[in-house]
């Protein structure tokens, strides 16, 4: 199976060079017939890809231990769960299934838009046929799924402990989808650049994918932040680590297309923005690789390091290079077609949404990458720890959560004095209310009292108009209130989705926030004995340590550290911090012993509590033991973000606006002139 | 009535794992019972039983003494770079990743160097000494670190500056049109709007 893999790859690899050639030959010379061919070598890549992964996975199930990826990532024990999830454990599976993913959703967005934006499709596939031989050839020349050992070790050395875990099983792929599909909207901004069919119908054709991998990204994200807090055991879920960088930074730029092209929808503002969004969106999951890839910069993530930077820095290049060198030469097609009239107006507040997320965006891009700077100017290697980021992106962050509330509603065009006070009393009621109540009751941190104080003006703006809105609809209709709702959210998608957004941000907000107020100890502990820890809201847990047991479980052998918990003299249960010892098939330790912590949940905040070790192997325990408020807060804001982008993404009968759709027909531009 | 189920099952559990307790040695003991087993055989009676197989508990950790977390220590470690490979604190690395060796020797040098009388900028500047600027966990604020600090608020003020002015010229353009519009006769283009749709009809008929 592993040869036809290889096999495949290589075929891949020529019909992939073949597809790209013909596909910018057919746009080039209108020939239907190498558009067909261009179009069918992106169903022949998938179809070869998909039989490629069939093999790799074929090799993981059965053992192959002949194949060096599957020697590397799995072993005989390794329960099957997350065998398949070594598939895209190591580098040379994630390429495969970066190409997989690329081809699959580049197959779907050709057959979804047969027959639509014809001088668009040719490009379109060449461009896909472009990223996917990159990967293909990174592949075939440096990074080999199907290569094999001289000889075959009788167990593979597993899968690294930290990842045995499911947030690990669902955050990579989420990631990639994430990262892939923003291929999509790159190959339509390159195909109407290279076309220069620059009106709204490719906004049109890329709208869905710009939401499908927004929400992935966002997904991917929650789940890493679950990941890091339920399994690295250090009491937090972000550490401005470079690998989570690189993800964050594709999310922001994303975000701020995905409003800035209301204008342009709207507008017909802001073309060459939104073309560069798409264009740097795509560069950035690109370098999002590229820094997990390459080694370039040191982090938590070392185990994916390897020798195929230089192949993504040079993909880097020549994209960057392409796509902004096209972007400069359609320039002067890329005309507003009105313009701005007040800074008090909803562009001008998305205007300064985008200048935010684009600044956050930089920051984090500059301070990701600056020990590489100063290495290379200075010849000093400096540090930029979480302090940094948070010195900039908290203040940031916080204007950002201001815009969210400004921006829905406040008027088109120009908004008046009586427009601001309708819609922004209530709103500035309710932060005044909350800034005044917090202040009474000694919150300690401004920041804090700030960002709570926002987040009830952007859930009061949010409030506001559902009542507003579900109000009218049962005047005019005398429709019940919760058919109203249904039937408002359902008349707007996209309104009122990015309205959902927006409430899940505000909680993750109020998450973060909740971070300053995190309470930590460590502390030895006798069999009997206890500690008392007092949350921040007021109350004391009283933690008695009861014992550590030992004992074997599926394909690693338990420490379990036992402690009864008692809140305010309540007794709420027990809990077990653990250390596993990973053994492979033939009971050696794979690795060295990984923490489990134990976590206590509810909506308030977290008991989590770490083992962190045995004193000279009695049970004396080391214990860190951490109380995070509103943690609970992050993954249903996370969950409430994702359900608003769902509602967003459903489809829809009545499709784009009419000005939208106005600007997607030559004629369009003249009924604006005319307006 | 669902209570008084459960708790019969929970008597139920308690017996068969008290009887689990009881199986002898080599009767095909199954996780449980070996976890059992082992718990029993690591309490000899003492209140401080020693783990079965010490090794798979990690690295041996030393009681934590007050001290070990004092504000001081804690402070100062949250500046220090542990230079294991990890992107972490002295503080955070050592209270986190258990396996390392290098933040505990760190920890203790922290200590050791307060021990000999040592301030905290005494202390941290020795660090730097030893391991040059990438030991902080923030690049010191002079020399070219600057630019680092310095670039994002350029950036926020060339923004602002970018997106006032293109806005205040936009507004002016918007408002030129307006005049020229409310001027014009009723179906007479105006300059501008003439070269839009020739452009437009150029484009169309291309």
């Amino acid at each position: 199976m592993t040869e036809l893999g290889n096999i495949c790859l290589w075929i891949a690899l020529l019909i992939g060079l073949w597809g790209a050639a013909v596909a910018f030959m057919a746009g080039r010379t209108h020939r239907a017939d190498l558009g067909r061919s261009a179009e069918r070598s992106i169903f022949a890549l998938w179809g070869l890809l998909v039989i490629a992964s069939a093999a790799l996975m074929h090799a993981l199930l059965t053992h192959d231990f002949n194949v060096e990826y599957v020697a590397a990532y799995t072993s005989r024990n390794l329960p099957v769960f997350y065998t398949w999830s070594a598939f895209y454990a190591g580098q040379k599976g994630s390429l495969l299934l970066w190409a997989l993913v690329v081809t699959t959703f580049g197959s779907i967005a050709l057959v979804v838009n047969r027959g639509k934006y014809q001088e668009l499709t040719p490009y379109v596939a060449g461009t896909i046929a472009v990223i996917a031989v990159f990967f293909i050839a990174t592949m075939v020349f440096a990074s080999n799924p199907f290569e094999r050992l001289g000889f075959t070790p009788p167990d593979g050395r597993g899968l690294n402990p930290q990842l045995q875990n499911p947030g690990m099983v669902f955050h990579p792929p989420m990631l990639y989808l994430g990262y892939t599909s923003i291929s999509i909207p790159f190959a339509f901004a390159v195909a109407a650049l290279v076309s220069g069919k620059l009106d709204t119908g490719w906004l049109h054709a890329i709208r869905r994918w710009t939401l499908l991998s927004w929400l992935f990204l966002s997904c991917g994200i929650v789940l890493g932040m679950w990941w890091a807090y339920v399994e690295l055991g250090w009491g937090g879920y972000w550490a401005w680590d470079p690998v989570e960088n690189a993800s964050f930074l594709p999310w922001l730029t994303m975000t701020a297309f995905l409003h800035s092209v209301m204008i342009q929808e709207k507008r017909g503002m802001l073309k060459k923005w939104n073309i560069g969004l798409v264009v740097g969106s795509f560069l950035l999951s690109i370098f999002g690789t590229f820094l997990t890839r390459s080694g370039v910069i040191s982090s938590v993530h070392s185990f994916a390091q390897s020798n195929v930077g230089y192949f993504f820095l040079i993909a880097l290049v020549l994209f960057a290079v392409g796509g902004f060198g096209l972007l400069w030469w359609r320039w002067p097609m890329l005309q507003a077609e009105v313009q701005l009239e007040s800074m008090v107006s909803r562009e001008a507040a998305f205007l300064f949404n985008n200048l935010v997320l684009i600044l956050i965006a930089f920051t984090v891009f500059l301070l990701t990458i600056w020990p590489i700077i100063s290495e290379a100017v200075r010849g000093t290697k400096v540090t930029v720890g979480p302090p940094v980021f948070n010195l900039v992106n908290v203040p940031l962050g916080l204007g950002l959560l201001l815009l969210t509330g400004i921006g829905p509603l406040i008027a088109w065009r120009k908004a008046s004095a009586q427009n601001l006070k309708r819609q922004f009393l209530w709103p500035t009621v309710a932060m005044l209310v909350t800034a005044a109540a917090l202040a009474a009751i000694r919150m300690s941190y401004a920041s804090s009292i700030l960002a709570y104080a926002l987040g009830a003006f952007v859930t009061v703006t949010v409030v506001q108009e559902f009542v507003r809105g579900v109000g009218a609809r049962h005047r005019l209709h005398g429709e019940m209130l919760p058919l109203a709702f249904v039937r408002l959210v359902g008349r707007n998608r996209r309104r009122y989705g990015g309205y959902v957004v927006h409430l899940g941000m505000v909680m993750l907000f109020a998450a973060f926030a909740g971070l300053a107020f995190k309470r930590e100890t460590e502390v030895t502990l006798k069999p009997g004995q206890s500690v008392d820890v007092r949350s921040p809201y007021g109350w004391t847990y009283h933690l008695t340590h009861q014992g550590i047991s030992q004992y074997d479980e599926l394909n690693r052998f338990v420490t379990a550290a036992s402690m009864d918990v008692s809140k305010d003299g309540k007794y709420l249960g027990t809990m077990k911090a653990e250390k596993r010892q990973y053994l492979d098939s033939m009971g050696q330790p794979t690795a060295e012993p990984a923490t489990e912590v134990a976590i206590r949940s509810d909506a308030r905040e977290d008991l989590y509590i770490v083992f962190a070790g045995s004193v000279q192997g009695t049970e004396q325990a080391v214990y860190k033991i951490v109380i995070n408020p509103l943690v609970w807060w992050v993954w249903y804001g996370g969950l409430v973000l994702a359900f608003g982008g769902l509602i967003t993404l459903w489809p829809s009968a009545q499709g784009p606006t009419p000005a939208s759709r106005r600007r997607a027909e030559p004629a369009g531009y003249v009924a604006q002139v005319g307006a | 009535m669902w209570r008084k189920s459960a708790l019969s099952l929970l008597a139920l559990a308690l017996a068969a794992t008290s009887l689990a307790a009881q199986t002898p040695p080599g009767a095909g003991p199954s996780a449980q019972d070996s976890a059992l087993s082992r718990q029993l055989k690591a309490r000899p009676g003492d209140s401080l039983g020693r783990l079965e197989v010490p090794e798979a508990a990690g690295r041996g950790v030393a009681a934590v003494t007050a001290r070990d977390n004092s504000a001081l220590v804690r402070a100062l470690e949250e500046k220090i770079h542990c230079t294991c490979g990890c992107n972490l604190s002295v503080y955070t690395c050592r209270t986190t990743d258990f396996t390392c060796t290098t933040s505990p020797a760190m920890h203790q040098l922290v200590l050791a160097r307060l021990d000999s009388g040592m301030t905290e900028a005494q202390i941290l500047d020795a660090f730097q000494r030893q391991y040059g600027e990438m030991i902080f966990m923030s690049p010191p604020r002079h020399g070219f670190n600057l630019v680092m600090y310095f670039l994002p608020i350029v950036g926020l003020g060339v923004g602002l500056g970018l997106v006032v002015g293109v806005v205040k010229r936009w507004g002016k353009v918007a408002a030129r049109d307006r005049v020229e519009r409310a001027a014009a006769p009723e179906g007479v283009a105006t300059p501008e709007e003439l070269e839009k749709l020739k452009h437009v009809l150029e484009h169309f008929e291309a």
